[in-house]
């Protein structure tokens, strides 16, 4: 009887160990893949949380959000393919979920999405010369972009600063290719609005 | 040619009276630049912005928009201590 108590407990203690190391096989495996694949794009996505929420604690929170569920859910990644993409399209749906339950709290209305277009705006972009861009604005250029909505800031992001084209905004953005075009066009020229509308408060004519 | 043109039209030129092909000829422009357009439209951009300054004017623009964009949101490094974090986290995880 002792015998076969014992012989029980040594099949119990056999698979118990197995499973744990294939448990610790697989997650070796989850790990190797996470650093062969996503790491290079840390960075990236650090400057997309930037832009994203214009604050770096709030960015450094949206990153590592980002991170532990692209873990969460390697296996749902297809080895080889765009892991850029994938990890930019959890980051903007974390980052969407999360300012949509802030936008619902009173007073946090987002102005910026609000059709922009001041009186004499048109006139000043007709006034608006390459030059003025090229050697006089400055910061203001980058707060032209960050006072944009954030679904047109973010495909001016995507296209200008990390150089993705239509098709992978599209996977990105989960909409189709035809309104990330209209979407980009729409953002280009409300940021060339911004910034005429800023040559023309500082002078230039 | 064509830069005597746009010299002309800028100095002479009417700001009120706008190219019929404007807003069509910044749309390909545009698609242009991001390298998202077809040759055609490449041709029909080339040709129109040799003959008219607004829309010329519209392409230098743009392409001087991108630039800024570009120069003024250079990328930020990232700190190590973030980057760390992570890694002890994907570990624990």
């Amino acid at each position: 009887m002792a015998y076969r108590q014992r012989l029980a407990a040594f099949f119990d203690n056999f698979e118990a160990m197995s499973k744990s190391t294939l448990a610790s096989g697989a997650e070796d495996k989850k790990a190797a893949l996470f650093e062969r694949e996503f790491l290079p794009h840390l960075e990236a996505l650090y400057n997309f949380a930037l832009k994203l929420t214009l604050n770096a604690d709030d960015a450094k929170d949206l990153l590592q959000e980002t991170c532990l569920k692209a873990y969460r859910f390697i296996d749902s990644y297809k080895d080889g393919t765009n892991a850029k993409a994938w990890l930019f399209r959890i980051m903007k749906n974390g980052f969407i979920n999360d300012y949509r339950k802030k936008s619902k709290q009173p007073g946090m209305v987002d102005y910026a999405d609000v059709e922009y277009m001041q009186e004499g705006t048109q006139e000043a972009v007709y006034n608006l010369r390459p030059d003025m861009i090229r050697g006089k604005l400055g910061d203001e250029i980058t707060n032209a972009l960050d006072s944009l909505g954030v679904d047109f800031r973010t495909v001016i992001i995507l296209c200008d600063l990390e150089g993705f084209k239509y098709e992978e905004m599209a996977e990105i953005l989960e909409i189709p290719i035809g309104t990330v075009r209209s979407r980009l066009h729409r953002a280009r020229t409300m940021l060339k609005e911004k910034l005429a509308d800023y040559a023309a408060k500082m002078g230039y004519k | 040619m064509g830069k005597f043109i746009r010299w002309l039209g800028r100095t002479f030129g009417s700001k009120k009276k706008r190219c019929p092909e404007e807003q069509r000829c910044l749309e390909l422009v545009r698609l242009m630049l991001d390298e998202e357009s077809t040759p055609e439209d490449n041709a029909y951009v080339l040709n129109h912005i040799d003959k008219c300054y607004q829309c010329y004017d519209n392409y230098d623009i743009e392409k001087a928009i991108r630039e800024a964009v570009k120069k003024k949101n250079r990328k930020a490094k990232i700190p190590h201590e973030v980057v760390n974090e992570i890694r002890n986290k994907i570990n624990l995880a």
